[in-house]
Order: structure tokens, then C-alpha cells, then sequence
């Protein structure tokens, strides 16, 4: 899969062979478009609601969704994270997933207790040069899905990193939920069933097996990240704000729906 | 929030990994994985300055560590699209698709890039044809006071 070094000293070169022809060009269409109409779009405040929910959203007409959640997805390298988004966004399971690069994005919006919720899913490249950055997307996280491989046990083992980390990093109502991935390959299980189970319970984890290759399974599970994290939202959201300062910073990019005036309104 | 393109580094993310990598450039030696770090923050800044030294940061590494260049071209790509240079990020999402055609993140960033040429060239037929009535309208004004005396 690894590319040789020789294929992308070539297409670097092509590049910047191909840029510095055209670089003229390029500053005269810069200077033109240094002046752009929505500039104060991001000079406007910053860790807002408007993090998750750009205004522009907001203002281009009715919503179809009544909430929006953050998830994130943890876990070592090669575990499937990428697979069981792709298959739970695009619906299609992908055999020869590359690395991640930093972080990627998916979303999906679906039903939950007649509820229309937008899930926002970040999944994290799990090769470690990439792991002191994508702690700072665990931020505001409704939920956190943590990911290991069923066949490989030294990604169960890792668990308790994964955990520490998303323990520091979001706030106390964030739910998180283990996945024991790849659970077509059950002749090749190096982790059992029960004892990732006791895991998950000793701290106070969902837990569930399955496999990035099973369409549906993902979209089931999903249903039940996002109704655990709308009962934590509609038991604690409101009262949590109003009380307590640290509850009242980290609630806006968790609950940011509710927040942003008028939106409940606008459904 | 919409896309990776949208995403905004926090303030104290882009201190805290500038401070590690200038703490390094004053020892003289910096590592890849500092410069790398701090790079990937500053192109995510919303100060196309900051951006634009992502850039220069980023270059740099391709240029002396290979282990690293999906990883650098990606995120050149990220950073030229983020300052409007559509056609430069093109090429390097291009240039990376040569190598793993099927990369579903680099084709989505394709997508949205796209997605953006579309939308500000249309704003831009909307602000030009805007003026093209705004001078008529000026012009109408000028002969009908002048057909007046």
C-alpha cells in the first residue's frame, strides 16, 4: 500500500514545477479575492455554538434535524475506525482502507424517539504521530467511540489509554462506548466476549461486538449511542448550564442546539 | 461546521504546539513530528497568515522526510484550500490521488473543494453582474438628466 519514495518525490516535483508556472497568476487572483464577502464570518467569536452550528446553517431556511451530536472514534491503528464510519455513512464497507490522515469527517442524520438527530462523527487516525493533535477533538464530545480489533489483543490491551484520554479530555456526560470491531472473524478471536463485556462494565461503558463488513449493524448501534446521549441531554442539558460555570463552557459545543436561540423555534 | 475544511483550531491548541516548536527551533533542533504538529494547527487557523506559514512549514517537511509526504500533501492541500488557492490545492489532491486513487478522504476533500469553486465563482458572476447594472443604471440616470436639458 505504501507508496515509494520515488512516486512522490515525482508528483512533488510535478507540482511545484506546475505551481511556479502558474504562481503569477495566482497572485493577481489572490490580491482580487483578499477581499472576501463572508470574511467576518470567522473573525466572529470563538468557541461558540457557532463551532458546531455555522450561521449559515442556521439562516439557509428550515432544518431537517433537531439536534446535532459530536462523536468521536478512538482506537489503534488498523482496528477499523475508518471501515465502521464508511459503512454506517456511505453504507458500503470498504476492504482496503489507507491510513487516516488526521482526522475525517462523516455525518449522518437519523431517528431516534421521533427525534430527528444530525450525528457528526470524527474519526481519528490512530497512528500515534497523530495523537497529541487529535486530542483536541475529543472536545465537546457527545460521545466517544472507542474501537478495538476482536483478532488482535494488543488493541484490547491498549483500552486503558484510550479510556484515560477520553476521560481527561471530555466532560462527565459524554457517553462512551466500546466496540469489539471485526466480529466476522470469529476463528481468529484473541479477545472473548465476556471478558470485554466485564471490562465495559467495570467502567461503566456500552459495549457491543461487530463488524464494519454487516451493513445495519452500525446504524442499530448508532440509534442507541445517540438515545443514550439524548437522555443524557434532556435529563441534564438545561439545569446543567444555568448551575455551573465548567458545565455552563464545555455545554455549549455538546448541546449546542438548544443554546443557539431560536432554533428550537425554527423546528 | 460542515467539512474538514470548515474546522477552526483553538486558540490554545495552536499556543501550545507553537510553543513546543519555537522551545525546539531555539535549541536548534527541531523535530518532525513538532514542526509537523504545529503545521497541521496553523492551517486550521483562521488567519490566512498563520495558514500560509502552515504551508512554508509543510513544504519543508515534505521536502526532507519522506516517511511523512500522504500525510504533508494532504494537509497542503487543506491549507491552500482554506486560503482560496483552489487551483494549487487541486493539484496536490491530484497529485495524491496518483498514488492511492481510491482514498476516500482525499476524494472527499476533492469534492468539497469543488464544491467551494462552484459556489464562490457563482457569488462572483452575482457580484460582477451586480455591477455590470449598477453602471447601467448610472449611465440610464446620466442620459435621461442629460436628454432633460
Amino acid at each position: 500500500m505504501a507508496p515509494s519514495k520515488g512516486d512522490w518525490d515525482a508528483v512533488i516535483s510535478f507540482c511545484e514545477a506546475v505551481m511556479l508556472a502558474k504562481e503569477e497568476a495566482w497572485c493577481v487572483r489572490e490580491q482580487a479575492s483578499s477581499r472576501p464577502s463572508r470574511r467576518g464570518r470567522h473573525s466572529g467569536q470563538r468557541r461558540s455554538p457557532d463551532d458546531l452550528w455555522p450561521p449559515s446553517k442556521m439562516t439557509s431556511g428550515p432544518y431537517n434535524y433537531s439536534y446535532i451530536f459530536k462523536y468521536i472514534i478512538i482506537g489503534d491503528m488498523g482496528v477499523g475506525k475508518s471501515c465502521l464510519l464508511h459503512q454506517f455513512t456511505d453504507k458500503k464497507f470498504m476492504a482496503d482502507c489507507p491510513h487516516t490522515i488526521g482526522v475525517e469527517f462523516g455525518t449522518r442524520i437519523i431517528e431516534v424517539a421521533g427525534q430527528k438527530i444530525k450525528l457528526q462523527i470524527w474519526d481519528t487516525a490512530g497512528q500515534e504521530r497523530f495523537r497529541a493533535v487529535t486530542r483536541s477533538y475529543y472536545r465537546g464530545a457527545a460521545g466517544a467511540l472507542m474501537v478495538y480489533d476482536i483478532t488482535r489483543r494488543s488493541t484490547y490491551n491498549h483500552l486503558s489509554s484510550w479510556l484515560t484520554d477520553t476521560r481527561n479530555l471530555t466532560n462527565p456526560s459524554t457517553v462512551i462506548f466500546l466496540i469489539g470491531n471485526k466480529s466476522d472473524l470469529d476463528g481468529q478471536r484473541d479477545v472473548t466476549y465476556e471478558e470485554a463485556k466485564q471490562f465495559a462494565d467495570e467502567n461503566g461503558l456500552m459495549f457491543v461486538e461487530a463488524s464494519a463488513k454487516t451493513p445495519g449493524v452500525n446504524y442499530r448501534f448508532a440509534i442507541d449511542a445517540a438515545s443514550a446521549s439524548l437522555g443524557v441531554l434532556t435529563t441534564a442539558g438545561s439545569s446543567q448550564v444555568s448551575e455551573c460555570p465548567e458545565a455552563a463552557q464545555a455545554a455549549p459545543s455538546l448541546f449546542a442546539p438548544i443554546l443557539a436561540s431560536g432554533i428550537r423555534a425554527a423546528l | 461546521m460542515e467539512d474538514v475544511l470548515d474546522e477552526i483550531v483553538s486558540s490554545e491548541d495552536l499556543q501550545k504546539f507553537e510553543k513546543v516548536f519555537h522551545e525546539q527551533l531555539h535549541q536548534g533542533n527541531v523535530t518532525h513530528k513538532a514542526q509537523f504538529e504545529y503545521a497541521w494547527c496553523l492551517v486550521r487557523s483562521k488567519y490566512p497568515t498563520d495558514i500560509r506559514k502552515g504551508i512554508l512549514l509543510l513544504k519543508e517537511l515534505f521536502n526532507s522526510h519522506p516517511d511523512g509526504k500522504r500525510d504533508y500533501l494532504f494537509y497542503l492541500a487543506i491549507g491552500n484550500a482554506r486560503i482560496k488557492e483552489y487551483n494549487k490545492a487541486l493539484h496536490y489532491v491530484k497529485s495524491f490521488l496518483e498514488i492511492e486513487p481510491a482514498n476516500q478522504q482525499v476524494l472527499a476533500l476533492e469534492r468539497q473543494i469543488n464544491k467551494r469553486m462552484e459556489k464562490e465563482g457563482l457569488i462572483g458572476i452575482a457580484v460582477a453582474s451586480g455591477a455590470v447594472l449598477a453602471i447601467g443604471g448610472i449611465v440610464g440616470l446620466g442620459i435621461a438628466l442629460a436628454s432633460k436639458k
